[in-house]
């Protein structure tokens, strides 16, 4: 396996150019909304790397190694020396239909040989985890799910998403890995702080919450937010996400983050379930410690990746929209912390989510995280 | 250097190595506000929980502070339903233990205690079963093998068997001990003294099989031992079955009273067991009804000779509370197989022919035979026409005239009742008068003949008196001298006019109430006379004890009297002594001018007979009345 970086920029455009006849079958490439809309760039890619599966999504800030940009295109190219990848991808009309179109990729995915899914999917109009239980039941639960849902700045406006096609809203793209010769490892972490209180659940249906402990959730959160933050919702509901969890297993949490909000029925969507009668609490960011998580996903990945340190390794990183704008320009704290446990020479590339997709630290189970930075590790060893 | 502000030099110099320190400083600057903005979020965070927290704890105080105010109620509720249970289970009428499933004692109420004379020191909970029994073994309140007991004990809550014992304590005490195993393991145990209700069982038991008065069998037990005795009864043996009546008891009950009646019942009770040997048996069938199985007799004559050592036995007096009463009975025989082989059979041919003696004069017995069936059937169709002739007018009153020996004049009639069967013809009074005796009928009958009678003799000339019959029934029936007050309004005859004839059977028993009964109606104006003299007892202390106004001269004597060694010297004895009491004399069934003659020459006040007139229907005695008038007839 062999991968390398290129970026776009409107100054330099692609760099490095393309100087060797093209073995490259795979492609990831992040950036803001604005600068993939227009197609060109999935153009230009598809130019470059005609026999590629080119798959890529609009974010809320590019991850390049230690660096956050939002003024740059990230992408990585990679060649693999035996592993066969297959891309799927599936428009989805709203976010009921999350599950079946979960199940649907997930069994054109589906093989004997199957050793891992990468999947991105519109960040606003998909219930996450209905997706990622969509795709378990399909798959089956042994096999890692990993990737992220699209992100649009703090502006929450449009995601896009594209696979083998110019990006567009309500898309789900899922990229299977083939073969015994590729390794994958994964990692997932938050690092927020619990605080206040724990709350009940009192009224919510699926991602959308009205209430907590019998009170409206929105006048909570204006309410913690203070006026000034408040006029940024839905973006600033992020400083704030909610950890919940079922009481009867309190150890398999879940962090929500917020995806809407509805001044009128004073309700919240959130990028994935919040079942009624779970217990919540608030959360905050505290930087140093929200950078060790990111080193723990990192040292998750690094440690469960099965590969030697002479092999080639590449990393995608998918972080968490609320960690950068809590982080603001400390954000370098978390890719690089990420950067120190995966190794320099280690090529990362990802992208500032609205939500992440592994399995979970603990059960194992594929599911869809929020607040978190995950890190999926790909390594290919000789047959 | 802060690796942030490295960052942002490196951020602000270009390619040449130049530092843009606008641009630097702008970075700079925003990173500032973004500190600033972060303190001001966590501090505004930071209070907004403390208010929450503090919001919490005081709702935790408040519910803390209700809870445990409602925690005390509720104990104060457990303290107070523990009390009651406490006295619940030591004011139980049985002994309780409850053991959890290791066997220990978790609840022992007082009356166990008591029970069993028990230290309370000792048997308290956390006492152990075996231990508990060990104590009781040692107290002398257990006297099985302690080991054997409890390894019972324990395999029947092993295997959640529910079991019922009863033990004999040491003072004569039954005790029913239940055992019943818990849902989660032990079990309870109850005592209960069932002493008193096994006594009251058996008492119940024996209630249902003996008579309460006698505590001879009842008729069920009697039923029972019957079949036994029959079905055992081998070829060539025999049993015979007694029905006993008690004569005239009812009238011993009414006169003396129920308790003297009592104490004769049981009297005779112990007299019939003596009469009867050790295989036999006797029994109250209920009210005077006695019977006996006299079991493998040889021959007929055994059970003859049992009614005669009953006889004998029971009519000599007994002292009744004092009263010395003489009793008598009637007996019906039946043998088992020759009479009948099934219960039901034996005991309806033992009743005929006990009826049979009783319709033989009583006092007397009487052995089963094929045809006396027959005879009640008859008896019993007789009274149901009697009914229905009483109903439908078919009884007729006629009239005997009664003259004057001095002046042959008619003096009086005695009104008689007949019957005309549409069958049978004329029924002699002989024949349906004892039944509606018996049935009760005579009392309806009885006013019937009085108020058509006293109708009848306001027709006939003033100075013609009514003679009417009064059977001893209808003197019971205590309605009497109303009855009589009733018929002479009703008609208008003058009391004296009316004359009641009654038999001294009126005054064998009970002459104090009958004496009254006299009394009154001689204090009504009617006159009575004595029927039927010389017959039965025919006492002379009852001339003694009422003043009669007349005495009839039995038939028998009238009869007899012209004969050599004739009944002459009995009329006269008879004629003298009403005559010195003042009484007048008539004479019954003169059927011959020598008999008129000779009664006249003994003083005899009347005569009544065919020579005169027999007894005629009411036209015929008013046309013979008003021709006979004012001359002498005979």
């Amino acid at each position: 396996m062999h991968s390398r970086q290129i970026t776009w920029n409107a100054r330099a455009g692609w760099t490095p150019v393309k100087a060797e006849p093209d073995d490259v079958s795979l492609v990831f490439y992040f950036g803001a909304r604005e600068m993939l809309a227009c197609g060109t760039r999935y153009g230009e890619l598809r130019n470059m790397f005609p026999m590629a599966h080119i798959l890529g999504c609009s974010t809320g800030g590019q991850i390049n190694n230690a660096d956050v940009s939002d003024d740059e295109i990230v992408a990585a190219a990679i060649r693999f020396d035996s592993t066969q990848v297959r891309l799927v991808h599936q428009d989805i009309a709203d976010a009921q239909q999350s599950r079946s179109c979960g199940e649907t990729i997930g069994r054109a995915l589906s093989r004997e040989d199957l050793a891992g899914v990468f999947v991105l999917s519109d960040g606003l109009n998909v219930n996450g985890s209905e997706l990622v239980s969509g795709l378990v039941a399909a798959i089956g639960p042994g096999i890692p799910i990993t990737g992220g849902l699209a992100g649009d700045g703090a502006s929450f406006a449009d995601t896009l998403v594209g696979g083998d096609c110019v990006p567009r809203a309500r898309m789900v793209v899922g990229i299977g890995f083939y073969g015994s010769a590729i390794r994958i490892g994964h990692g997932s972490a938050g690092g927020w702080d619990l605080f206040g209180p724990r709350r009940q659940v009192t009224r919510s249906s699926g991602n959308v919450l009205f209430e907590l402990d019998g009170k409206p959730a929105l006048d909570l959160y204006e309410h913690y937010l203070g006026p000034e933050d408040s006029k940024g919702l839905p973006g600033s509901a992020l400083l704030f996400p909610i950890q919940v969890y079922d009481a009867r297993e309190p150890d398999f949490s879940v962090v929500r983050t917020v995806l809407a909000v509805d001044h009128e029925s004073r309700s919240m969507t959130f990028a994935g379930d919040v079942p009624q009668g779970w217990t919540a609490q608030l959360m905050r960011g505290n930087l140093d410690r929200l950078a060790e998580g990111a080193a723990d996903a990192a040292r998750q990945a690094r440690t469960g990746l099965d590969a030697s340190e002479a092999d080639h390794q590449f990393s995608i990183l998918v972080s968490c929209i609320g960690r950068r704008l809590l982080m603001g320009q400390r954000v370098s704290d978390e890719t690089e912390a990420a950067g120190v446990e995966l190794g320099s020479d280690t090529l990362r590339v990802g992208f500032y989510s609205y939500g992440e997709i592994s399995p979970h630290a603990k059960s194992g189970i594929c599911g869809l995280h929020n607040q978190t930075m995950t890190v999926t590790s790909f390594a290919e060893v000789g047959a | 250097m802060h690796r942030l502000i490295a960052r942002q030099i490196a951020k602000a110099t270009d390619a040449t190595g130049a530092v843009d320190m606008a641009e630097l400083a702008t970075l700079v600057a925003s990173a500032y506000e973004e500190f600033d903005r972060d303190r001001r979020r966590t501090d505004r965070s930071m209070s907004l929980m403390i208010e929450e927290i503090d919001a919490i704890n005081c709702n935790l105080e408040r519910l803390v502070a209700k809870r445990t105010s409602e925690l005390r109620v509720i104990e104060a509720d457990l303290r107070a339903q523990n009390m009651r249970f406490d006295i619940a289970i030591n004011n139980m009428v049985q002994g309780l233990l409850l053991y959890d499933s290791l066997g220990r004692l978790i609840v022992c109420n007082q009356r166990y205690i008591e029970m069993y004379g028990l230290s309370p020191d000792v048997v308290k909970p956390g006492l152990g079963f075996r231990d508990l029994i060990l104590h009781r073994k040692e107290t002398g309140s257990f006297k099985g093998d302690v080991d054997v007991f409890c390894s019972s004990v324990w395999r029947s809550v092993a295997m959640g068997k529910v079991t019922h014992n009863v033990v004999e304590t040491n003072d004569g005490r039954s005790i029913q001990i239940v055992n019943k195993p818990l849902l989660k393991g032990g079990w309870v145990t109850t005592h209960e003294d069932i002493t008193e209700r096994r006594r009251a069982e058996e008492r119940i038991t024996h209630l249902a099989h003996y008579d309460a008065l006698t505590d001879l069998p009842n008729r069920a037990l009697f039923h029972d031992q019957l079949k036994r005795e029959l079905a055992r009864i081998e070829p060539g043996e025999q049993l015979a079955v007694l029905y006993i009546d008690i004569d005239e008891f009812k009238s011993v009950n009414d006169t003396l009273g129920h308790m003297i009646g009592d104490e004769l019942l049981k009297s005779v009770a112990v007299s019939l067991g003596r009469c009867i040997g050790g295989a036999d048996f006797v029994a109250r069938l209920g009210g005077d009804e006695f019977a006996i199985v006299q079991t493998t007799i040889k021959a007929p004559a055994d059970a003859s000779d049992l009614a005669t050592r009953i006889f004998d036995s029971i009519r000599a007096p007994y002292d009744c509370h004092g009263h010395q009463v003489t009793t008598d009975a009637s007996i019906g025989i039946a043998l088992a197989p020759q009479h009948g082989a099934d219960i039901d059979q034996i005991l309806k041919n033992a009743d005929l022919a006990m009826y049979a003696a009783k319709s033989a004069g009583r006092r007397t017995y009487r052995f089963f035979e094929p045809d006396m069936d027959a005879q009640v059937k008859a008896r019993r169709i007789l009274e149901m026409n009697l009914r229905q002739a009483m109903s439908d007018g078919a009884l007729e009153v006629y009239y005997q005239p009664c003259v004057s020996l001095t002046d042959n004049k008619i003096t009086s009639c005695e009104a008689l009742v007949r019957w005309r069967h549409p069958e049978r013809g004329m029924i002699p009074p002989s024949e349906f008068i004892p039944i509606a005796e018996e049935t009760g009928l005579i009392n309806q009958l009885g006013e019937w003949v009085l108020t058509t009678a006293c109708a009848e003799a306001m027709t006939w000339p003033d100075d013609i008196k009514l003679a009417v019959n009064v059977s001893p029934v209808q003197f019971k029936s205590g309605t009497l001298a109303l009855k009589i007050v009733a018929a002479l309004s009703a008609s208008g005859l003058p009391a004296d006019r009316l004359e009641l004839e009654i038999t001294e059977a009126v005054l064998i028993r009970d002459d104090d109430a009958a004496l009254t009964i006299l009394h009154q109606l001689r204090a009504i104006g009617v006159r009575i006379a004595l029927d039927d003299f010389g017959t039965g007892y025919s006492s002379l202390s009852y001339l003694q004890r009422f003043p009669f106004d007349k005495i009839k001269i039995d038939r028998c004597f009238v009869a007899d009297i012209a004969g050599p060694d004739g009944s002459s010297c009995i009329v006269q004895a008879v004629v003298n002594i009403a005559a010195a009491r003042h009484m007048m004399t008539t004479a019954e069934g003169v059927e011959t001018q020598q008999q008129q003659e000779l009664l006249r020459a003994l003083g005899c006040t009347e005569m009544q007979g065919y020579l005169f007139s027999p007894p005629v229907p009411a036209a015929d005695i008013k046309r013979l009345l008003l021709s006979s008038r004012d001359r002498a007839v005979a």
